[in-house]
C-alpha cells in the first residue's frame, strides 16, 4: 500500500524503447507528459489531451494506448514503445518506409499516433483489407490528408512486411 | 488541460482497498483503466480529491464461468480481454458482440468493463447490456458484500447505487439459454463514437413464441433504460416483422430523449424505433447461433 | 531513404518525388513548438471568461499569485497598460474595425475571452493557480446569432461601432434592376452556413525566449507567417510613449536612413498599387474611432524608435488551414509578459481553448436571387450576404477582406449581364472569424447550390444548365463581370466536360432507380469553380484596390563557397511539403539532386520578408515562382563562372547531377564546390559564392486554378446517415510540381468539406455558450468516414512563363456544394430543398419529411 500526497512524487520504472528509466513523478502527471518532458522523447504528440485524437498513441506492453489517458504511475514496470523506437538506427521500420513511399502524411503532427496504431493493427491482423484499415485507424485523427494516402501506406506496409518475411530463410 | 492534484493511493490488497474506501470514499474515485475518469480529470470537471488505483489489487482480473453458465467479470478485466475471451463469446455472446463498439482499440486496451459500468455513462453500451441481461453487480465494502440487480444499479447521470465506501468488485451475467438471441445495435455519427441511440436487446423464444424480451436503450436519457411496455407487447407473440414494427412504435412513443448537438428529440425517438426493428430481427436470427 | 522513382536529368518537376520532410517527421525527430523547452521557462495559462458578454467589475489575483510555483499573474489591465492595441490592418470603406487589446480588461465579449495570464514553473501549477483567480462579472445580453446582431436593440459589443453591424457595403455590376425586370423568371433562395473551425491537429503555441543580457526576444511559434508575427510583436508587445520613440528615432541616424531608403524602395516598387489606394477606408475608420490615429502613430513611431526587433523562429508546424495566419492575441500578451519579467515563457494552447478561441469560420447567410430566362440563360444575380465575424476581428485578415473576394468570385465561371451584392459583417459574442482554407468558399457553395435550385425549377439537368452558361475557351479572352480577366487557364468548362465523361450520368440514373426500389436514395452533385491562383494582374485590384503589394513572395537562392545550395524563402510551410517541391524546382534549374538542396524557412533572421507567409494557395505560384527565378539567376552566374574556368561560352554550360561541364564533355566537368570556391576565393565556406534574390508576384504570368467536383451520396432514410460511395475531382492547376503532393492537398481539402457538411459545427446556444468544446462534440471525420477520392488532372498551360498555380484551397471550395447538391438530388422525390450547409443525420430526416 502506498499513498502519495499532493505535490509529492512516486518512483516509477519505465522501459522505453528498450531503455530503462527510473523516474520520480507526481502521480497526476500523464504518461505522455513524462515521456515528452522527463524522458525527452518529444516524438509523441499531444493533440487533444482527452483521448480522442490519438496523436499520443504509444505501445504499452505491445498494445496501443493513449498516453494522455494514462498516468505515468499506471505505466510503472511496463515496456513502452514510442515513435522513436521504430526505426533501427538510420534504417526505417517497414511501416515508416511504406508511409514515405505512399506520401502518407503532410504536417507530421498526427504521424506518431498513426504509426503506432498501424504497428498494432498489423501485428494483430497482418493482411487487413481497406475497410478494416479504415475502421482500425478511426481512433486517430488526421486533418491534412483525407486519410487515403495513409491507408495506401498501410497497404504498402503489408507488402513490404510480406516481402521482408519472404526473404527470410 | 492537465490533471489537478490529488492524493494517490495504490493499495495492494482488497482489504486495504476497502478500508481506504471506508475512510476516504466520500472524496475518492476508483482508478482502474481510467479511460472515462482521466478525460474528466484533465478537463477539471468536478475532479475527486483522491484516487485509489486498484491495479495492484490481486483477484480482480479474472473472467470465470460457473457450472450453470453464468459469466463473472472482475473489476480489473480490460475490454480487450473480454473481447478476446472465448468464454465470453460462448457464454455471454451479447457482451462479446458489444465489445467492438466500445471506443477504439487503444481505449479497449486500457478501459475495464466493470469501470465502464461503475461510471454509468448513459451513452455507453455496457450499462444497457447489464440491464438487458439482468446482470448482477457485486459491491463490496468493510460492511460486507451485496449483490445489486442491474435494474436497481443505475440511478441517474453518472450516478449509481454504489455507496461511497463500496467497490464494484465484479459483474455477473446470467446464463444464456440456447433459446435466446441477442443484438447490440447502434447508430453513431462517426466510427467509434458514443451512439446517437443504441439498443441492447435479448429475446428468448420458446415453442415459437416470445417467452421473454428485454430492450435496453442507451443515449436516450440520464441512464440507460428498458422499455417495459414494448417488452410486454412482444411476450406471448410469434416473432415477426409486423410484431417488431409495432414494438418499435411503442418504443418511439415511450422514450423522450433530450436533444443535444448531435440529434433532436424527434430524431432520437425515431432512431430508437428503427433500432428496435433492427435489433429484434438480428436477435431472432441469432437464436441458437454462438457469437 | 531510397528515392527509387527519382532521377535527375529527366526533370524533377512533374514527378511524385518522395518527401524530404519524411526523414524527420516519420521518425519523431520533427521539432514543433511544444518540443521547445528553454531552461527555466515559465508556463502560461490564460484565465478565460465563462460568460459571453459581461462587464468585468473586479478581478482578484492575490490567491493565484501566492499559489505554489507561480512567478507572476497579469490581469487584463496590466496588459492593456503595457501594450498597444491591435489596429485595423486593411481599412475598407464603410468598415469599422474595433481596436482591441491582447487581454480584455473592462469587458468580455465571448466565452473564452482571456482576462488574465498566469505564469508558473509548470503547466500543472499554472492551471492550479488559474483556478484561484476570482473575477466578478456583470452580465450583459448576449448577441448569439446574426439575427440577434441585426436586431435594433442588440447590446453593442463595441461602443464606438454603430450597433453590431460593422460593415455594410453594396456593390453592383451592370444594370441589375433592368436585367431582373427583363428576365423570364426570378428565383430566390436563402442559404445558411454553420460556424466551422479549422482545427489543425497541432494547436497554437508560443515559446518566447528572452536573452538576459540584451533583452532580445526569440519567438518560437506555430505560425503561418513568421514575419508578420515578428512585426506585430515588435509593434504591440512593448508600448513606448510617442515622445520617447520619436527621440530615439531622431537620435539614430543609421536607422533614419534605413527607414527612408526602405520607404522609397517600397513606394517605387508598389507605385501602381499605391496609386490605386484611396483614403475612404481610413476616413470611415477614424470617423468611428478617433483614437485610431493616436494608436497608429504610437505604434509606427514605436517601430521606428526600436533597436531590437524580435526574431521569430518557426520550425515544424502541425497544420494551420488559415487559423495560424491570424496573429493570436495570446502571443502579444505572452511577449509583453516575457519582456516585463525578463524571463522565457511558454504557452501551448489546449484543445478546448483551440475549439473556443483558435479560430472559427464560415458562419454566413446568403440570400441569392437569380434572374433567368426560360431556356436556361442566366441573366443576373443578386446576393445579400451577412457574415458573423464573432467578437474580435481576425488579424491581419478577417471577415471583411474575405467578403471582398466573395464579391469578385460570386459569379463564378458563368456569364451574367448584371450582378449585385450587399455585404454586411456583424459582431457577435462568439469566437473570432479567421481565414479557413478558401475563406471566400461560400460564394461557390451558395452559387453552385443555387444553380441546382434553378435547374430544378426549369426542369433542366444541373450539368446542362452549367454548360449552357459557362464561359468557355471560345469566349476568351474576356472578363468576369466583376473585373478580372479570364484567359485560357480559366478552364472550368473543360473540367466539367471531363467530369461528365468520367461519371456516366445515364448509368447513374439507372442505378438510382434500382436503389429507390430497394428503399435507398442515391444522389449525385456537381460543383464547379475557378479560383485565383494567383489570378491575373487585375484580380486583386478588383478585390480591393491597393492590395497587390501584399501578395509577392521573395526567395534567395545561394550557392555557398563550399558548393552547397541553400535556398531561403519567406514561405512558412506547415504540411504542404515545400522542402520537397522547392527542391524539385531548384534541382531542375541548377542541375543538382533533390538532396543537394537545403531550404531555409521560418527564421526571420535568415529568411526574406513575406507579409502573408503560407496561405492563399500562394506557395506554388508565388513562392515556387520566386524560387524558380532566383535559382535561374544563380544558374546564370554559375554558367558564367564555369564558362570562364572551362574556356567556353556560358550558353554551352550544362549541369547534370552537379557536374558542371561543357555540353557533351562531361568528363572534363567541375563540381559545385570547385566553381563556387573559385567565385568566392578567400571567402568563408558558408559565405555565398553565388546569390540571387527574386521578388515574384505572379502577375503577368497570371492564372486561375479550376475544378469540378462530383459527389455521389447514398442516404439511409431510416437513420439519416449519408455515405459517399464515390467522389471525384477533375482539377486544373496547370502542370503540377509533384502529383502526389497535389493529390494530397486536394483530398485533404475535400475531407474538410465532407466534415463541414456532415460532421462539424461550432454551435452556440442562445446565450452564446459554445456547445462544441471538445472532440466529443466537434467531430473531425475519421478514416472510416472519408472515402477514397479520385483526382483527375487537366494541365492547361498558362500564357505566361510560370506555370505553377495554386491548389491548396480548392478541395475545400468545391466539396460542400457537391455534397449538398448530391443530398438534394437524393431526396428530390421527397421535395427536399437543401439550404443549410450542415446536414447531420437528424437534419437529413427532417429534409426527407420523416421526422
Amino acid at each position: 500500500m502506498s499513498t502519495t500526497n499532493v505535490g509529492d512524487s512516486l518512483g516509477v520504472v519505465l522501459t522505453i524503447n528498450g531503455k530503462r528509466h527510473m523516474l520520480e513523478v507526481e502521480p497526476r502527471r500523464s504518461l505522455s507528459d513524462v515521456i515528452r518532458e522527463d524522458v525527452g522523447l518529444t516524438g509523441t504528440h499531444l493533440g487533444c489531451e482527452h483521448g480522442v485524437c490519438g496523436a499520443c498513441t504509444v505501445l504499452v506492453d505491445g498494445q496501443p494506448a493513449r498516453s494522455c489517458l494514462m498516468l505515468a504511475v499506471q505505466a510503472d514496470e511496463t515496456e513502452i514503445t514510442t515513435i522513436e523506437g521504430l526505426a533501427d538506427g538510420d534504417e526505417l521500420h517497414p511501416i515508416q518506409q511504406a508511409m514515405h513511399e505512399s506520401h502518407g502524411f503532410q504536417c507530421g503532427f498526427c504521424t506518431p499516433g498513426f504509426l503506432m496504431s498501424t504497428v498494432a493493427l498489423l501485428s494483430e491482423n497482418p493482411q487487413p483489407n481497406r475497410s478494416e484499415i479504415r475502421a482500425e485507424l478511426s481512433g486517430n485523427l488526421c486533418r491534412c490528408t483525407g486519410y487515403q494516402s495513409i491507408v495506401d501506406g498501410v497497404e504498402t506496409a503489408v507488402s513490404l512486411l510480406n516481402e521482408a518475411q519472404g526473404n527470410q530463410p | 488541460m492537465k490533471n489537478p492534484a490529488f492524493i494517490y493511493h495504490r493499495p495492494v490488497g482488497l482489504d486495504e482497498t476497502l478500508s481506504l474506501l471506508a475512510d476516504v470514499g466520500h472524496d475518492a474515485k476508483i482508478l482502474a483503466g481510467g479511460q472515462s475518469l482521466l478525460p474528466t480529470m484533465a478537463l477539471r470537471l468536478g475532479p475527486p480529491e483522491q484516487l485509489i488505483d486498484i491495479s495492484r489489487v490481486p483477484g480482480l482480473d479474472g473472467i470465470s464461468v460457473s457450472a450453470t453458465g453464468e459469466v463473472t467479470v472482475g473489476a480489473l478485466v480490460r475490454h480487450a480481454t473480454v473481447e478476446h475471451s472465448a468464454d465470453v463469446g460462448r457464454y455471454a455472446p451479447l457482451v462479446a458482440e458489444t465489445m467492438p463498439y466500445i471506443g477504439h482499440r487503444a481505449i479497449r486496451n486500457r478501459g475495464t468493463l466493470v469501470g465502464s459500468i461503475a461510471h454509468a455513462d448513459p451513452a455507453a453500451e455496457l450499462p444497457a447490456v447489464c440491464l438487458a441481461l439482468n446482470a448482477t453487480l457485486r459491491a463490496v465494502s468493510t460492511d460486507g458484500t451485496r449483490d445489486i440487480p442491474a435494474a436497481e444499479f443505475f440511478e441517474g447521470y453518472l450516478q449509481t447505487a454504489l455507496k461511497p465506501n463500496e467497490l464494484l468488485q465484479q459483474v455477473t451475467f446470467p446464463a444464456w439459454p440456447s433459446t435466446s438471441g441477442g443484438a447490440l445495435v447502434e447508430v453513431s455519427r462517426r466510427h467509434g463514437d458514443y451512439a446517437l441511440v443504441g439498443l441492447a436487446c435479448a429475446l428468448d423464444v420458446r415453442d415459437g413464441v416470445v417467452a421473454s424480451a428485454s430492450l435496453a436503450f442507451f443515449s436516450v436519457g440520464s441512464t440507460a433504460q428498458r422499455v417495459s411496455e414494448a417488452e410486454a407487447h412482444l411476450v406471448g407473440s410469434e416473432p415477426s416483422a409486423e410484431l417488431f414494427a409495432r414494438a418499435a412504435e411503442v418504443v418511439s412513443e415511450a422514450l423522450n430523449p433530450a436533444p443535444d448537438v448531435h440529434g433532436t428529440t424527434a430524431y432520437r425517438k425515431h432512431l430508437a424505433g428503427v433500432l428496435t426493428e433492427r435489433g429484434l430481427s438480428q436477435a431472432t436470427a441469432a437464436i441458437g447461433v454462438p457469437a | 531513404m531510397s528515392n527509387t522513382t527519382q532521377q535527375s536529368g529527366l526533370g524533377f518537376v512533374g514527378q511524385s518525388v518522395k518527401r524530404v520532410e519524411d526523414q524527420r517527421l516519420l521518425t519523431g525527430k520533427g521539432c514543433y513548438v511544444a518540443d521547445i523547452e528553454p531552461e527555466g521557462v515559465l508556463h502560461a495559462v490564460f484565465v478565460r471568461s465563462p460568460l459571453a458578454h459581461a462587464r468585468v467589475t473586479s478581478i482578484d489575483v492575490d490567491a493565484a499569485r501566492r499559489a505554489p510555483g507561480v512567478a507572476a499573474v497579469f490581469t487584463g489591465a496590466d496588459i492593456v497598460e503595457a501594450t498597444n492595441p491591435f489596429p485595423p490592418f486593411l481599412m475598407l470603406p464603410n468598415l469599422y474595425t474595433p481596436l482591441h487589446w491582447a487581454l480584455s480588461d473592462k469587458k468580455v465579449r465571448m466565452v473564452g475571452d482571456p482576462v488574465a495570464l498566469v505564469l508558473a514553473t509548470s503547466r500543472y501549477l499554472a492551471e492550479d493557480a488559474a483556478e484561484l483567480v476570482e473575477v466578478d462579472y456583470e452580465p450583459l445580453d448576449a448577441v448569439a446569432s446574426i439575427s440577434d446582431a441585426l436586431a435594433a436593440d442588440s447590446e453593442p459589443l463595441w461602443e464606438k461601432a454603430d450597433g453590431n453591424v460593422v460593415y455594410d457595403q453594396t456593390d453592383t455590376y451592370g444594370d441589375v434592376d433592368a436585367v431582373f425586370a427583363a428576365a423570364d423568371r426570378v428565383i430566390t433562395e436563402r442559404f445558411s452556413c454553420q460556424r466551422q473551425a479549422n482545427q489543425p491537429m497541432e494547436t497554437r503555441g508560443s515559446v518566447i525566449e528572452v536573452d538576459p543580457d540584451t533583452g532580445h526576444l526569440t519567438v518560437h511559434n506555430a505560425t503561418q507567417s513568421s514575419h508578420m508575427l515578428r512585426w506585430i510583436i515588435a509593434a504591440l508587445a512593448d508600448k513606448q510613449s510617442t515622445p520617447s520613440s520619436l527621440k530615439s528615432f531622431v537620435a539614430n541616424k543609421e536607422r533614419r536612413n534605413a527607414f527612408v531608403s526602405a520607404a522609397k524602395d517600397f513606394v517605387s516598387t508598389n507605385a501602381d498599387s499605391l496609386q490605386e489606394q484611396d483614403n475612404a477606408g481610413m476616413i470611415s475608420q477614424v470617423k468611428a474611432d478617433k483614437s485610431t490615429l493616436v494608436h497608429l502613430q504610437r505604434i509606427a513611431l514605436g517601430l521606428l524608435g526600436r533597436d531590437n526587433y524580435p526574431t521569430v523562429k518557426a520550425q515544424d508546424i502541425g497544420g494551420g488551414f488559415g487559423a495560424k495566419g491570424s496573429i493570436a492575441r495570446e502571443d502579444v500578451a505572452l511577449a509583453a509578459a516575457a519582456i516585463k519579467l525578463g524571463r522565457s515563457v511558454k504557452w501551448i494552447e489546449d484543445r478546448v481553448e483551440n475549439l473556443t478561441d483558435g479560430g472559427h469560420a464560415r458562419e454566413e447567410t446568403l440570400e441569392v436571387a437569380v434572374a433567368v430566362d426560360n431556356d436556361g440563360t442566366l441573366r443576373g444575380m443578386k446576393v445579400d450576404l451577412i457574415v458573423d465575424q464573432g467578437a474580435y476581428p481576425g488579424f491581419p485578415v478577417g471577415a471583411p477582406f474575405a467578403t471582398r473576394i466573395m464579391k469578385v468570385m460570386f459569379p463564378g465561371s458563368y456569364k451574367f449581364d448584371a450582378y449585385g451584392l450587399r455585404t454586411r459583417v456583424v459582431s457577435t459574442n462568439k469566437g473570432k472569424y479567421v481565414a479557413y482554407r478558401g475563406p471566400w468558399a461560400n460564394e461557390t457553395w451558395a452559387r453552385e447550390r443555387m444553380l441546382d435550385v434553378v435547374a430544378r425549377a426549369l426542369r433542366m439537368s444541373p450539368t446542362d444548365l452549367r454548360l449552357k452558361n459557362m464561359i468557355g475557351e471560345a469566349d476568351m479572352p474576356t472578363k468576369m463581370i466583376t473585373g478580372p480577366t479570364l484567359d485560357e487557364t480559366m478552364s472550368t468548362k473543360k473540367t466539367l466536360e471531363r467530369a461528365i465523361e468520367l461519371v456516366d450520368l445515364d448509368a447513374f440514373a439507372t442505378a438510382k432507380e434500382e436503389a429507390a426500389k430497394a428503399g435507398r436514395r442515391l444522389g449525385i452533385g456537381f460543383a464547379c469553380y475557378h479560383e485565383a491562383a494567383p489570378g491575373p494582374p487585375d484580380y486583386l485590384t478588383s478585390v480591393n484596390p491597393g492590395t497587390d503589394a501584399l501578395s509577392a513572395e521573395t526567395a534567395r537562392t545561394t550557392v555557398q563557397a563550399d558548393g552547397s545550395v541553400v535556398v531561403y524563402t519567406g514561405q512558412m510551410p506547415h504540411g504542404q511539403s515545400h522542402e520537397t517541391t522547392y527542391a524539385q524546382v531548384v534541382a531542375d534549374e541548377l542541375g543538382v539532386g533533390i538532396e543537394d538542396v537545403e531550404l531555409v524557412w521560418g527564421n526571420t533572421d535568415r529568411t526574406p520578408f513575406s507579409v502573408l507567409g503560407t496561405g492563399g494557395s500562394r506557395g506554388g505560384p508565388m513562392g515556387g515562382g520566386s524560387v524558380k527565378y532566383s535559382s535561374r539567376k544563380v544558374r546564370d552566374l554559375i554558367n558564367h563562372q564555369a564558362a570562364e574556368m572551362l574556356e567556353a561560352s556560358p550558353s554551352d554550360i550544362e549541369i547534370i547531377d552537379g557536374n558542371i561541364h561543357v555540353a557533351g564533355v562531361p568528363a572534363r566537368g567541375l563540381s559545385f564546390g570547385e566553381v563556387a570556391a573559385a567565385a568566392a576565393a578567400g571567402a568563408a565556406p558558408t559565405d555565398a559564392a553565388f546569390e540571387a534574390t527574386v521578388d515574384y508576384g505572379g502577375h503577368g504570368d497570371g492564372g486561375w486554378s479550376t475544378a469540378t467536383h462530383v459527389c455521389f451520396v447514398d442516404v439511409d432514410l431510416s437513420t439519416g446517415i449519408v455515405t459517399i460511395p464515390r467522389y471525384l475531382v477533375v482539377e486544373d492547376c496547370g502542370p503540377v510540381i509533384n502529383p502526389a503532393i497535389v493529390d494530397g492537398q486536394v483530398r485533404g481539402g475535400v475531407a474538410q468539406g465532407i466534415g463541414a457538411v456532415l460532421y462539424e459545427s461550432s454551435i452556440y446556444d442562445s446565450d452564446a455558450n459554445l456547445q462544441a468544446t471538445t472532440y466529443m462534440d466537434y467531430l473531425i471525420p475519421t478514416a472510416a468516414e472519408i472515402p477514397d477520392i479520385e483526382v483527375h488532372h487537366i494541365e492547361t498551360l498558362s500564357p505566361g512563363e510560370n506555370d505553377f498555380r495554386g491548389v491548396g484551397e480548392g478541395g475545400m471550395i468545391g466539396a460542400p456544394a457537391a455534397i449538398t447538391n448530391a443530398v438534394e438530388d437524393a431526396l428530390s422525390d421527397l421535395g427536399a430543398r437543401v439550404t443549410d450547409q450542415y446536414l447531420p443525420p437528424s437534419r437529413i430526416l427532417e429534409l426527407a419529411g420523416i421526422i
